[in-house]
């Protein structure tokens, strides 16, 4: 297991990001004070009918942080740590990932403070059905829309836009992403963010010179992300060599068959145990000899202590803010090349950026067509925030940032301020 | 959606890729003899970048299929035409707006079937 160490706080995390943006990019005082503050907060209380016949009450989010360039976009996670900060947080990075992909998008974050592996089938739909109806004023279509995040999936999303259509009397299919197909959700819609982690891979080798065959990759997180990341690199030629999950990982240095170990995730619930490989605990995960690293979990896993040991010259952020602040300086001054977050996970937002435009219309593409849009939408925006690292000689996050909160501050500007 | 898969490939892999393709329920195909260059300008061993352009023969293969098809499709060729060194080829993916069998006036699909 690993240690619960004490988190920075994500939101003054967040801030001070944009603070330092904002004096790289000499942005006017006026919108740099706009964008340290969330537009809107709410805070629900949500009272939910346990199978027991008991009540509880839970306590739920949605902030949204900017709607300057269009309707909020962003998650809801179910898990116990969810505070309003993070909440912050999480909407101000999703502002910076529409702009920085180049959606007509804002950004907004949502969750509910629970512990959903506790939670029957039956109590998850109340739960969901309820902390719907106490946001419901602040979503839609054209107003803020919501997707899945962590704990959530495509049942929970068709739950949402179930107790949306009802109190509108007909059905609205776009006011949530992440659907099940049949309800109007995008074909490669599950598959989208680790495809785009892997094209944001394959371009970012593309300008090291370098060839994807039999590089060693490492891979934090096995899950809707980690795992097709690891299918998709494994077809290219690359050697996955270690993998772990909450409870541990699993190492081969001389590769892993991602197919393999997800059927043995299925029977055992988790990577370890795997018959091909040794056990390895996550802190040893980090100091593997590899060439390239892939935090796929949760945030903060790359720390001060383990940025120091790291091997790999490159790490791919497919989780969210997987990187702290302090370890983000020590992966700096060595030189690694770190593809941020906010572009190397945009694949999710772009596809859920698809299935509106598919609602909208009420016009499907293949799954062909989602793919290859896909790979252009995220190599357009990797070689946005490329050029800028270049020409300005920032890293690759300082570059996303300043791509993403010029956009914005462009918008604001040419909007000005009401009245 | 009709698509038509274009590739240029080296002459000594045309037997390989062709048999393979008839394994895979490819119906027909176009082959031209071509010549052609890409970014070494028809040179191999020197970076001459005052030289004329060379022009090397390859051969271009055209097959119009199905979307369905078409992943599985260029991964055989990409697999088979692979030579690991510079000049193995390129595959083009093109939309096709429509189909027609000229002996049966059929259009579209079922023309290709």
């Amino acid at each position: 297991m690993i240690e619960k160490k004490k988190k920075t706080n994500p939101w003054q995390h967040a801030l001070q990001q944009l603070d330092e943006v904002a004096k790289r990019i000499d942005l006017e005082p006026w919108i740099h004070k706009k964008l340290r503050h969330p537009k809107r907060e709410l805070i629900v209380s949500i009272p939910v009918r346990m199978d027991d016949g008991s009540v509880e009450v839970f306590t739920g989010y949605r902030v949204q942080h900017n709607i300057t360039l269009g309707p909020a976009k962003g998650g809801i996670r179910y898990h116990p740590d969810v505070t309003l900060d993070e909440m912050r947080a999480l909407a101000m990075w999703m502002t910076w990932k529409c702009a920085v992909v180049g959606f007509p998008y804002g950004g907004a974050k949502g969750g509910v403070a629970c512990e959903p592996t506790k939670l029957s089938p039956q109590e998850l739909e109340r739960l969901t059905r309820r902390y719907t109806s106490e946001i419901l004023g602040m979503i839609g279509p054209e107003k803020d829309i919501p997707a899945p995040d962590i704990n959530t999936n495509s049942q929970v999303m068709a739950w949402i836009m179930d107790t949306y259509s009802v109190d509108r009397g007909y059905s609205v299919p776009g006011v949530v992403t992440g659907k099940p197909v049949v309800l109007g959700g995008s074909l490669g819609r599950e598959e989208a963010t680790g495809r785009g982690v892997f094209f944001t891979l394959l371009n970012t080798l593309k300008h090291l010179d370098q060839s994807i065959e039999e590089k060693k990759v490492v891979i934090q997180g096995f899950g809707k992300v980690g795992s097709v990341v690891a299918k998709l690199l494994h077809q290219e030629g690359a050697k996955i060599i270690a993998i772990s999950e909450v409870d541990g990982g699993i190492y081969n240095p001389k590769g892993l068959d991602p197919e393999k170990v997800k059927a043995h995730r299925r029977e055992a619930g988790s990577v370890v145990g795997f018959k091909d490989a040794e056990f390895i605990t996550n802190e040893e995960l980090f100091k593997l000899e590899c060439d390239i690293l892939i935090p796929a979990a949760t945030e903060e896993q790359i720390t001060e202590e383990n940025a120091p040991q790291i091997k790999a010259n490159i790490i791919v952020e497919a989780a969210n803010g997987p990187t702290s602040p302090s370890a983000d300086r020590i992966l700096k001054s060595r030189k690694i090349f770190v593809v941020p977050d906010i572009l190397a996970n945009a694949g999710g937002v772009t596809v859920s950026y698809f299935e509106w435009v598919q609602a909208m219309q009420g016009y499907f593409w293949s799954e062909r067509e989602v793919n290859l849009k896909l790979r252009d939408i995220m190599t357009r925006a990797f070689h946005r925030v490329l050029d800028v690292s270049l020409r300005e000689k920032v890293d690759m996050r300082t570059a996303a940032l300043m791509v993403a909160v010029k956009r914005v501050a462009e918008a604001t500007r040419l909007r000005g301020l009401y009245p | 959606m009709l698509k038509k898969i274009e590739c240029i490939i080296q002459p000594f892999k045309l037997e390989e890729v062709k048999e393979a393709l008839k394994k895979i329920a490819v119906e027909g195909m176009t082959v031209t003899e071509v010549k052609g260059c890409g970014r070494q300008r028809g040179y191999t061993e020197e970076y001459a970048p005052d030289a004329p352009i060379r022009l090397l023969p390859k051969v271009k293969l055209e097959i119009v299929t199905e979307e369905e098809k078409v992943e599985e499709m260029i991964s055989t060729i990409q697999s088979l035409a692979k030579t690991n060194k510079i000049g193995a080829g390129k595959i083009f993916v093109i939309p096709v707006e429509d189909v027609l069998r000229i002996r049966t006036k059929e259009r579209g699909r079922i023309a290709i079937d």
